[in-house]
Parts: structure tokens; sequence; C-alpha cells
């Protein structure tokens, strides 16, 4: 992230929008000013059902694993949803679904975020890692191996998330302790209680000094 | 029975570790079915009464829905359901959207099952209920008076006299709350459901396939062989999966109308309600002893909170009766039923809520004795169980306290309250122990060993965290004496030979006895194959002269692997299957696990804020099957603990009968920064009598006696003794200021 | 969740055009609140502006201290060597709040907008006037362990969540906002408003203005700079107190004085009888003693919230002695 203020040249006024097929750019404005109601009202009377579909989907380009998908999504589609429902990439856990748990943590940009609490629509063009991501073929990454080892996980249903973060906490530069690990992990909810085994797993990995 | 096991030192990853680290384990929502739909469920907003109108118009003709269940058209189609025309509604018979009663706030009263999750969300939020109300009781406090025997015919427990401790030279008398706990575990309530003809698929989230399988076979009327229950991977449980839920009945119930592949998954919030909890307990221990601290007498009563239709009912007091040598002692249960949803058994369950108020009972008495409070335990340590008078198989407590005591350093700590700071911190130090029922039910086990060396053990357990695979790999593994490479194990599946439903610590004395019963058939079939196909001089050698190691059959210095057993043989493979329950030495000896847990806690002087910087646990558990993972089951239970002591309560806002917490920012369950580094130490020594692997079970004593162990801490740290759970710092009130 | 038509701009100009033809329509950054409001049904808008592409992710110097652009995150704030060591109160506030997946999402903007986390609010089966006006505030008599003591109302005792605004009061921000036809700076203190007959409203910015900037003045603090949070567990809650202090001293002598509390009001606290106090005495436990005595005056509490009283000034007293080093 740059600390200078970004040039304000090369501006679009509008990059996209959920009425596509009803937009340019010079008439955003009144485009959006077409009511969902409209939509609604529509798909109420059971009008054309794909017609419903084709006015709430808004295209959506994004890498995931390194691989790139060009989708449709719904823009109350969340993040986490897209990717376990429409992906089928389920190593990525709902556990509450308000990010109060870390369960759902994934990468975006190498950003760990909580994918619960971000629409898929919105990551259009970006880079999303996922715990199915991570392991480079067979061989684990060194965060896998070292949850492993250290047994940092019992029902493994945050195992993902947990992991996830792990890895951001130690590139953010915030695992130089113990005490540093638990404060930076905290939003990773383990009701098992692993807590003392994953951060042995940390402190293992960033002692390594591996590059993750 | 013999104990033959003698398990290799090191360290072994879970079966499953691979999957979990990767996301590949499956847990139940996460099964490709094509065709899935999504169901969501509907709660009532009020506490009680009845659904006067439902409207589902909107929903129906929402997009993408293809079916809204409510009571209007579910009813009779569920013939388990038109079968019992009663209204009773237990944890056996959910009968959810049976008739327009509202029973608890959060009451399933509709299921929107659409294409899409989004869609069904949707849908779901345009259904409305206009309600009758009535008015409800979710407050325990007030309604105590109306409390009830669990049953008709349970008896209080009386030995010798009752309120003796009223008589002893010293005595205290205490009252001690607990809240409601939700298990919470961080998988959500989910399931796929999949007719396919007459036949059923489930996915489930299940303690117990079996259980569940019977459970949807009966609603249905079906033979249970048409149901399979998979569960392989349960994200987490703590007793909440127990038995199935009305969402799982509200999921099997749309599949079947559908006539699709259903898939519902409940929300965090509905995990508050529409599944059980822990229930709010209120207790009165009453213990006195002689000067010396000889205990006289202990009366100890519950009252504990269950739901309008079902008598759930726990060992609360249980433990009062057996834990120290005591020569009167009287328990009380009651219930007191409200309109509020169904508890279950929660980690460590009724004992962890007794063995709560009675350990800070024996702390509290040893304070008024002038006397250390391991002292006073150790002068009432119970050698024969003093309830039905039998010896214990095996009872290291009195050890735990000496190695606990030690590690802690709890010769350190002067007694006085509030008499102890470092940095500034008050220091306060506690102990509390833990006892649970050593059990031993009945499994059946398989192992198979193919052409290929592969060695096989399945039985349907479950794995809800504790690490069932690697402990029968473990057991399999000394059986066979074996680095354990070739060894695989399958579970959680009603395919594979019956298991009961993981609980109650039962699991690894129970199904890893029936792998070590089903190992060891496979070797005497092995001598019996091997006298067959490899010995040519017609002698009969004694089973105990083969020698198994490290994939060979071993004889007289003749090593025969087991590749070529099986193709001298001709065969593909071999395989047995054993059942293995307990016998009569259940009439013999008594049967417990025991833990001690020792806390050192700071608490900031101006805030009142309470961090735990260490803590200590010492547990009898007989022979440790896997160390790695029994060690992470130990700290678990010790992190719930300390959850339960100081962060942990469901809060209902008794105007409306209705959660005021019931989410995880609000509902505090502890998280990485509340958790100190903890020390597990196992006695390890294995139990004789219980079963042939000498394995007494650890899941609930991990738990138990932690809640008091801080509770008694956070006394000596402030000389304030809180008495209802969860210790929050507005309770302790130590501020300086 | 309903359908709603989302749009994203990639133009300052046009993402205020926008708000200014529909005013309904609600700006989304991060999402972290927005998405779970809109979750829970507590919010519903038909629109949604996706600001993510705007050029306001900046944090950098100016004449005047700090320049920090709506869209920054909280966890770019926090990690910032500029704030972590001119600015560290505002450092340790963030790093306070949350969780790190959450901070990463977390715009300035954003969490100034950050709803109340009052589960009346939340929760559509119970009334609240903030959600929905004159239906009645059910915190008033009910469950208030987390609310308000000062500033309160007969219609809501909610408290404003954020740890950041906290420290941004207390430093003297200053806030930046954008029409389609003008802009405005005004005081961050004067930003968030209390909840008085018209609890639905969490603050002063009019429907057709977005934030776009946070100013931070120049200060001394940094050597004497403490946010404590006291809450039910160690991280990852919300705060029962919070208290931002910044000095600056001069020797013993307290030269300038900064105090602001958290999980108190409907906005970010700002203790200004206590700093007139303190402004020029000694930095002493008696003197924080008085200065918290002060603080306290007109707080009113509700029952379950009771403790605030005595936590509060207890807290005051903490933070000024970590911030002096006294303790």
């Amino acid at each position: 992230m740059s600390d200078q203020k970004q040039p304000e040249t090369q501006e679009k006024e509008l990059i996209c929008s959920s009425r596509r097929g009803f937009l340019k750019a010079t008439t955003a404005l009144t485009a959006i000013a077409l009511s969902p109601s409209l939509i609604t009202k529509a798909a109420l009377q059971h009008a054309d059902e794909r017609l419903a579909a084709f006015f709430e989907k808004i295209p959506l380009n994004i890498e995931v694993n390194g691989k790139a998908y060009q989708m449709e999504t719904e823009p109350r589609e969340t993040l986490l949803d897209f990717v376990r429902e429409r992906l089928h990439l389920t190593g990525t856990k709902k556990g509450c679904d308000h990010g109060q748990c870390g369960a759902c943590t994934v990468h975006v940009d190498g950003i760990r975020v909580n994918s619960c609490l971000t629409l898929a629509v919105m990551q259009e063009g970006k880079k999303i890692t996922t715990i199915e991501g991570i392991a480079n073929g067979d061989k684990l990454h060194p965060m896998q191996e070292a949850f492993l080892k250290n047994d940092g996980f019992q029902c493994g249903y945050c195992t993902p998330g947990q992991i996830m973060s792990a890895i951001a906490c130690i590139n953010e530069g915030h695992a130089n302790s113990p005490t540093e690990i638990r404060e930076f992990m905290s939003g990773n909810i383990c009701r098992c209680g692993a807590y003392p085994n994953i951060v042995d797993a940390i402190v293992e990995v960033k002692n390594g000094g591996m590059k993750l | 029975m013999e104990n033959l096991l003698n398990l290799a030192a090191e360290d072994t990853d879970r079966t499953d570790g691979i999957l979990k680290v990767t996301g590949g384990a499956k847990y139940s929502a996460e099964y490709q079915i094509p065709g899935i739909t999504y169901g969501v469920l509907v709660p009532s907003t009020i506490a009680k009464g009845k659904i006067n109108s439902l409207d589902t118009k909107a929903a129906e003709n929402a997009p993408g829905v293809i079916k809204v269940l409510s009571h209007l058209n579910v009813n009779n189609s569920v013939p388990r359901y038109a079968k019992d025309q009663a209204l009773i509604i237990d944890r056996n018979i959910n009968k959810v959207f049976y008739n327009d009663q509202i029973l608890f706030a959060g009451q399933p009263i509709a299921m929107v099952i659409a294409d899409t999750y989004e869609r069904a969300v949707y849908a779901a939020s345009l259904i409305k209920a206009v309600y009758q109300k009535a008015p409800h009781q979710t407050n325990l406090e007030l309604n105590i008076a109306n409390a009830v025997a669990p049953n008709p015919n349970a008896k209080d427990y009386v030995r010798n006299q009752i309120d003796a401790y009223k008589d002893a030279e010293v005595f205290i008398e205490a009252e001690y709350d607990q809240p409601n706990h939700i298990h919470n575990p961080m998988e959500l309530g989910s399931i796929i459901a999949h007719w396919e003809g007459d036949g059923l698929t489930v996915y489930d989230k299940t303690q117990g396939v079996f259980s569940s399988q019977r459970h949807y076979a009966s609603l249905y009327e079906i033979d249970s062989k048409k149901v399979r229950v998979i569960a392989p991977h349960v994200g987490g449980a703590f007793g909440m999966a127990l038995h199935s839920w009305p969402y799982q009945d509200a999921t099997v119930i749309a599949a079947k109308i559908t006539n699709r592949p259903v898939k519902t998954m409940l929300t965090r919030i509905q995990m508050f309600t529409m599944v059980g909890y822990r229930p709010e307990t209120k207790q009165f221990v009453g213990i006195g002893a002689s000067k010396e601290g000889i205990l006289q007498g202990i009366t100890h009563k519950a009252w504990a909170v269950t739901s309008s239709f079902d008598n759930f009912t726990e060992g609360t007091v249980r433990p009062s009766q057996f834990m120290y040598k005591c020569p009167n002692v009287n328990t009380i249960y009651r219930l007191v039923k409200m309109d509020v949803s169904n508890p279950i058994w929660m980690r460590g369950p009724g004992e962890a809520t007794g063995m709560y108020a009675l350990e800070c009972a024996m702390d509290e008495l040893a304070y008024k004795l002038n006397m250390d409070p391991i002292e006073l335990r150790l002068k009432n340590y119970a050698v024969i169980n003093p309830e039905n008078e039998l010896p214990w198989s095996s009872k290291f407590l009195d050890e735990c306290y000496e190695i606990g005591a030690k590690k802690i350093g709890w010769s350190n700590r002067n007694p006085k309250p509030a008499s102890m700071k470092e940095n500034g911190m008050l220091v306060g130090y506690g102990v509390g122990s833990g006892v649970f029922n050593a059990g031993r039910s009945s499994a059946t086990a398989r192992a198979t060993l193919d052409e290929t060396g592969k060695l096989t053990i399945q039985s349907a357990a479950s794995d809800i965290g504790p690490g069932t695979g690697i402990m029968m790999k473990k057991v399999a593994m000394d059986s066979f004496q074996t680095e354990g490479k070739e060894v695989f194990v399958e579970l959680g599946d009603t395919n594979l030979p019956p298991a009961p439903t993981q609980g109650g610590s039962n699991t690894t004395s129970t199904v890893g006895s029936a792998v070590y019963d089903a190992c060891t058939a496979l070797k005497e079939k092995m001598v019996q194959v091997y006298h067959q196909f490899i010995v040519t001089d017609g002698q009969q050698h004694a089973y105990e002269n083969f020698t198994f190691k490290n994939g060979a059959i071993i004889l007289g210095g003749k090593s025969t692997s087991y590749t070529d057993l099986i193709k001298k043989a001709g065969l593909k493979e071999l395989t047995v299957t054993r059942e293995s329950k307990a016998g009569n030495e259940r009439q013999k000896y008594a049967f417990n696990s025991f833990a001690v847990h020792f806390v050192k806690l700071h608490i900031h002087p101006f805030t009142g804020m309470v961090k735990v910087v260490q803590v200590v646990s010492a547990v009898d558990a007989g022979k440790i099957i896997s160390e790695k993972q029994a060690r992470s089951q130990m700290i678990g239970g010790v992190v719930g603990g300390i959850g339960m002591a100081l962060t942990e309560e469901g809060i209902y806002d008794h105007r409306f009968g209705v959660y005021a917490n019931n989410n995880f920012a609000d509902y505090h369950v502890p998280v990485h920064a509340d958790i100190p580094p903890i020390d597990i130490l196992f006695v390890n020594k294995p139990d004789p009598y219980i079963n042939p692997i000498g394995a007494k079970g650890l899941g609930e004593v991990s738990i138990i006696g932690l809640a008091p162990a801080i509770a008694n801490a956070v006394f000596h740290a402030t000389g304030k003794r809180v008495r209802d759970l969860p210790i929050t710092l507005d309770k302790i009130t130590v501020w300086e200021s | 969740m309903i359908n709603f038509d989302y749009i994203r701009m990639g133009s300052i100009s046009s993402a205020v055009k926008a708000l200014d033809k529909f005013p309904d329509a609600k700006i989304i950054a991060g999402g972290s609140n927005l998405i779970d409001l809109m979750k829970r049904n507590v919010m519903a808008p038909t629109k949604l502006i996706d600001i993510n592409p705007l050029p306001l992710k900046y944090i950098h110097t100016t004449k005047q201290g700090v320049q920090i652009g709506a869209l920054a995150l909280n966890s770019q704030a926090a990690d910032h060597e500029l704030i972590k060591t001119k600015y560290p109160l505002l450092s340790m506030a963030i790093n306070a709040g949350a969780s790190a997946q959450l901070r990463n999402m977390a715009t300035f903007g954003g969490n100034m907008m950050q709803r109340t986390r009052c589960s009346y609010f939340y929760d559509t089966t119970m009334p609240c006037n903030k959600r929905e006006p004159n239906s009645g505030c059910s915190a008033l008599t009910g469950i208030n362990r987390m609310h308000g003591i000062f500033g309160t109302s007969d219609v809501c005792i909610a408290v404003n969540p954020s740890d950041m605004n906290v420290a941004l009061v207390a430093l003297d921000a200053k806030v930046i906002l954008k029409s389609a036809k003008k802009e405005r700076t005004i005081a961050f203190a004067d930003f968030h408003k209390l909840a008085g007959d018209s609890p639905q409203l969490d603050n002063h910015l009019q429907k057709n203005e977005m934030i776009t900037d946070i100013i931070i003045p120049e200060n001394q603090f940094y050597n004497n700079s403490y946010y404590l949070k006291v809450r039910d567990r160690h991280s990852y809650a919300f705060a029962l107190i919070s208290v931002a202090a910044g000095l600056e001293m001069d020797g013993q002598n307290i030269k300038k004085v900064r105090l602001a509390m958290g999980g108190v009001a409907h906005k970010p606290w700002r203790l200004y009888d206590a700093e007139n106090f303190l402004q020029g005495k000694t930095a002493s436990l008696q003197n924080f003693e008085e200065a918290a005595k002060i603080a306290m005056k007109g707080a009113k509490s509700y029952g379950h919230n009771d403790f605030k009283l005595a936590l509060a000034p207890s807290s005051i007293v903490e933070a000024l002695l970590k911030a002096s080093h006294l303790s």
C-alpha cells in the first residue's frame, strides 16, 4: 500500500454495475435508478426466471489459488459462499458468518480477511488464496507441516482459518513472541482449545525463517 | 484382564491430519451432490404461544424457491409423527413443524428450500408469522418453587444422616450459580439429506452414526439398513451432536417432500436454540468437618433448567456421593421446567457443574479450617468408593495432587487471601479436582490384512476431535509391533462395524478394546493360516510362540512376510470382525478417571481483569494410548474450563424469553490471548481391570474441576468469593482507586 | 438479504454524484459492519455504492500533521511507521479493536460509520429505537451491561463501539466530508452525536456526503500515550470501558493532556473537564484520581452497568499512570 496520494488520472466514473444490460458509463446514474422492485415484481409473478437471474448477476473475474475464473455472481453473495458453494472449495469454513470467529479466513492479494464479511463481487480482479492453495503439490506448506507436527487442531474445523491467519501473522511481522502471536491470532477461535499447540506451531515456523 | 499394551513412545500424527490441514477433510455440509438445494430455517420470535397465521406466499413466490415447509404442510406426512398423535415432543421425537404450538423462542417454525443459499435466506425473511402470545417463564430464580423430581421414581440419595454437616464442628453453606453454556462447536449444525427411492443417505453432524441411523429410519418407519449415515469428520460437538435435532429432521423431511438433496447449515444464532446447551443450574452445598478436617457430612442440592417438554437429567450431584470419604451424604436433584429449548449434555456434563460447587465448597471449608486445600482433600481421600463400597479398579488421584502441586509451585503459595503480588498484579493459586465415570460399552471392530500387507482397521466410531482414528491406529500398531505406515483406519459410517456414540469419555476404552480384540483375533487367524500353508512339519505351535513385527510373522527365527503368508494361502485378504464389551468386572470394582487442575492467575488491581497465567493438570486416565492427542484433548478441556469459569454465559432477556447474546461477539468463548501455556501431566498407569488396553478415558475430566480451580484462585488473589459463573470483572470489584 | 443494486465507482466525483442522486444508497468500503448488519436484516439498503477503487488509501504527512484517506485500512495505519512513532495512541487503539482480519478490512471511514453493538439493535425480534424509531429502547431496563453512562437519553443508551474513534477524538482529529456540491471540514469530536431524540442517527454526516479524509494535527504525545481497553476477554471483545490518554510532559509536569473514553457514550467521549484540571499539574496518583472524579460528573448507570461508575474512574487513573510511566 502506497503512502502517497494516488493520482486521480484515468479515472473511470463507473466501473461496474449490477444492471449491466442497461448500462453504459455515461448513463450510469440513470441506470441505477432502475428500481429493483421491478425485477422483484417480475420474479414474484414468476415472469421469466432467467431474466430475473440475468438482472441479478454481475460478471466476476477472479483468481483463486492461481486459477482464473470468469463467473457471474449475485451482488449479495459473500466471498465465503462463493468459494464454498460455487467453486466447491470447502476448505474455507463457515463458523459464524459474521466476522466473529475467523474460520473463513482467506488471503485477498496476500492479506488475511474474513471472507464471510466481504462480497464476491468486490473481489473483481483480485487474487484469492484459500487453504487449498498453499501446499506445493503433495508437499505441505511449512505451516501445515507445523500444525500437523504440533497437533495444532482437534476437530479440524477452524484449522484452515488458523493456518491462513498464521501465515499472514508471520508475514505481517506480528509473530515476534508468543504473546504477540496470541494477540494477533485472537481473531481465530478454536473451540476444541488447540491454542497452545497452534502458538507452538507458529513459533516453530517463525524460528525456521522460511519464506512463506 | 491382563494389560498387554506396550506402546511406542514416539508421537504420532492424526490419521486425518493431512486432510485437516489441507482443507481436504469433508464435514457434513461439504459433500458435492448434484442438484443440491438449500434449506433455511425460520425461528419463532416469541417464547410461548401459538402461531395464529403463517404467511408463506411471498416466500413461495420468491425466485428459486422450491418449497416452504411448516406445520401447515408437514404434520402427518411423517409416519412416525402421524402414528403418535399425542403431543409428545422430547429429545427422541423432535416433531418439527408438527403443530402450531410455540414452546420456546428460536424454535423452527418453517423452512425454505431454494436452489441457492442466497435465495433461500431471502425467501425465509419474507415469511410472516402472527402469534398468539402466552406468558412465558425463562427465569430460574423465579421458578424454583415449581421444581420437580426428574421422574416419578427418582429418589433422593441419602447415606446415613441427612444434613449431618450442620452438626460438624466447622461447616460452610453456600449457593453456587452456573448459567447456560452453549456448546458452540466451530462447525455449525450441518446436514445433507438425500433420498434415492426409499433409501436415505445422510451426511450428518453426529457423535454416533448408528443412533442417527435409527432416528431417521424411525421417522419414516423404514428398515435401518435403508439409511446410511456418513460422518468421518465432525467439526467439534462437545455433546451437542449426541442426538438428532429438529433441523436434521426438517432436512430429511424436506428432502423427502421435494425429492431433492437438501443441505442445511444452522446459523450461529440458531446454534443457541435449535440445538442443546448445558443447562443453567443453581446449587447448594453444605459441608462440615471436625476441627482436624475430617469430613462429617455433605449436603448437595441442585436445581437445573430443562424445557417444558423434556425431563433432561444429568449427574450433577453424583460426584458428591463418592468423591470423598464422608459418613453422611445426602443429595437432591430437581428440574425447573421452563419455556426454553431443550438442554443436552455438554463436555464434563453434570459432573462439571456439580464438581464446580463441591470443589469450591471444599476450598471454602479449607479456609474456614485454616488448612491447606490439598491437605483437606488428602485427609478425606477415599480408597473404597463410599457410594457402592467397591474398591477402585485403579485410583492415582493422590499422585495427581502431588505431581501437580510440585509443577505449579504450590509451596510458594502464601495461603492468605490477597497476600501475593507480582508485577503489580494480584496473584492467585487455586486447585480443583475432577472425577468421571470410566466406562466401557460394546463395540465391534474389523481388522483386515490384504495381500499387499496393508492392515485396515474399521469401526463406525465418530471422531469429533479427540483423535479416535489415531487411537485406533496406535492400538493396531502396538498389536502388530509396527511403525504404522501400512495401517489404515476407517470410521464414521454406518457401513462399518457398529460402535457406540462418542461421548462420556467412553470411546478409547470401548472402541480401542474392540480394535485390540480384532487385532488379536486376526493374529490368531494368521497363526492358523501359518499352520495350514507355511509349517510343513504338521506340528502345532502355540500362539504365544509367534512374534508379529514390522510386517512379518516370526516363528523360531523364521520370518514370513504377511504378503507371503496371504499369497501362499491363495487368499486376497484375511479379515476378522470382533465385538468387544465389558464383563462382570463392573460388579467387582468402581471405575473412574481422575484429574487435578492447578491454576495460577493474575488480577489487574485497577480493572479486575483476570488473566490465567499458568495451568497444570494432572490426570489419572489409565494407560495413555496416544499421548500427543491425549495431551491436546486435556488442553482443550482446560480451555473449555477457562471459558466456563471466566467468560461463558447464555443471557436471556426474560421479558422476551430471548437470548440477548446469541452470537460469538457477545457469547465469549476464550480466544488465543486468554490461554496461557498449559502443562499436562499423565500418571499413565494402566488400569488392570477395565479392559484389555488399560485406558480409562479423559475427555470429561479434562474440564471437570477446572472452573472451581479458577474460582478458588480468584478468592486467593482477592479475598472475594464469587459464587456465580462466569467470574466477570464486575463481580470481582477489587479496584484500588 | 435482498438482492440490492451494486455499483462500483471509480472516482470521488462520480461517487458523490451517485450519493446525491440516490440518498438512500449506502456506501460500502470494507463491508465488515454493513454486511454483518445486512445479514441480520438490521439494514437493508437497496443500493450499494462500492467506493473501494477510489484513491483514498493514503497515509501521509502534511503541514498540519498527518492526513489519512478514508479508505486507508485500520491495519495499514496501525503498522505504519509514522503512526507508530508519532501517533502511537492511534496505533494502540486500532490494535485493541476487532481482529487482525477485520483490521485488514475496516477502513477509517467505515470504522467511523460503525454502528452500535447493542444486542437489541442487532436482534430484530426485540424493540429498538435506533433500528426502528419509536419502537422503544429494550436496553433501558434490559440487559445493559455494555451500555452508556454519559450523555444517554431515555430513548437510547447504546454506545459507539469503536476504539479507533476514541483515539481520534483524543487527538483532536478533523474530518473532511464531501458532497457533490461542497466540501467541509469538521472536528472529529463533532462528527458523532449523542442519541438525543434521534437515536437512529449516529452522526452528523449528511445523506449526500462521504468521508474523504481524517486529519490529525501534529502533537507531542508520542512519549506518553496509552490506550487501555477493559473487556470480558483479553482480545477480540468490545470495550466495557476504554481510555485513551495522551500527555505532553515537562519533567513531572503535565504540559498538555488529552483524554477520551470508549464504551461509555453514544459517541467517543472526550473528558474535557478532567483535561483542564490536569493541565499544568504534576503527574501523580492523587491528581489522576481527582481528574477521574471530575471526569465522572454526570455519569448515570442503568442496572447491569452500575459497575462502570467504579470501573471508569479506576480505568482513567490506570491509563494516566501508564501514559505517564508512573506504573
